[in-house]
């Protein structure tokens, strides 16, 4: 069974290329929300294996999109990996902070995401 | 990965390049703009603004499209648009990336070819 990623990223360039990558190179199912609200409610529906997050978003960004699913009892256990394109020390302690399961940064390789995803995660 | 699977994603990130291109080149623009009102002394708090993301943004995307210089150009800029107060210098350099960015995305080689 393919796996099933929620990706939360306000650009749709970002979005629709890592949306591309994961069901072209992985095979697996992607469903797509443009903000932190949205992704919210997709992610209690859609119910993912993973959750590729943006962290820069206007409205509702990373962080507090990921600590709100972590608040919600029917979200909290899906793993996050944040997704970014800050890559200062100070960004990466930050992040550190957080319960993350990874932070991937961008631009990352379309060839490669899924990979990466699969090693933070353990999949086969 | 297949060489198939492969020559598709290839073709299917040359056609999201060509469908991007107008967003990719608005965010150049705003770096454009940044520059000149920088050098003019004006940058105004809603131009620094757009600046900052539209740098942040072709940070993260350039290299996804094979342009790993215009990512760590676009990263400078992203650095620059924050922090800067006006110097000359800044203004310069900053006119420097945008046109040196304006050349990897003019000079775009789709993905996979020769």
């Amino acid at each position: 069974m393919p796996h099933r990623i929620l990706i939360i990223d306000d650009e749709d360039d970002i979005r629709e290329i890592a949306a591309m990558s994961l069901e072209t190179v992985a095979g697996w199912e992607v469903m797509v929300a443009n903000s932190g609200a949205q992704g919210l409610v997709r992610a209690q529906s859609y119910m993912p294996d993973a959750i590729l997050l943006d962290v820069m978003m206007p409205g509702m960004d990373g962080p507090t999109t990921f600590r709100e699913l972590r608040k919600n009892p029917a979200t909290q256990h899906i793993p996050v990996l944040l997704l970014t394109a800050k890559v200062q020390a100070s960004d990466q302690r930050r992040f550190a902070d957080l319960d993350v399961a990874a932070v991937l940064v961008k631009p990352f390789d379309p060839l490669m995401l899924s990979r990466q995803i699969s090693d933070v995660l353990g999949w086969d | 990965m297949d060489p198939a699977d492969r020559n598709t994603l290839n073709e299917t990130m040359n056609r999201m390049w060509t469908r991007f291109l107008p967003e990719l080149l608005g965010r150049l623009d705003a770096l454009e703009v940044a520059a000149a009102a920088l050098s003019a002394g004006a940058l105004s708090a809603e131009q620094r603004q757009r600046a900052v993301a539209a740098a942040h943004n072709l940070a993260g995307v350039l290299g996804t499209f094979g342009l790993a210089e215009g990512s760590v150009l676009a990263r400078k800029a992203e650095e620059l648009c924050t922090r800067a107060d006006g110097t000359d210098h800044e203004s310069t350099r900053l006119e420097v990336i945008a046109a040196e960015l304006s050349s990897l995305i003019s000079n775009r080689k789709e993905i996979g070819s020769a």
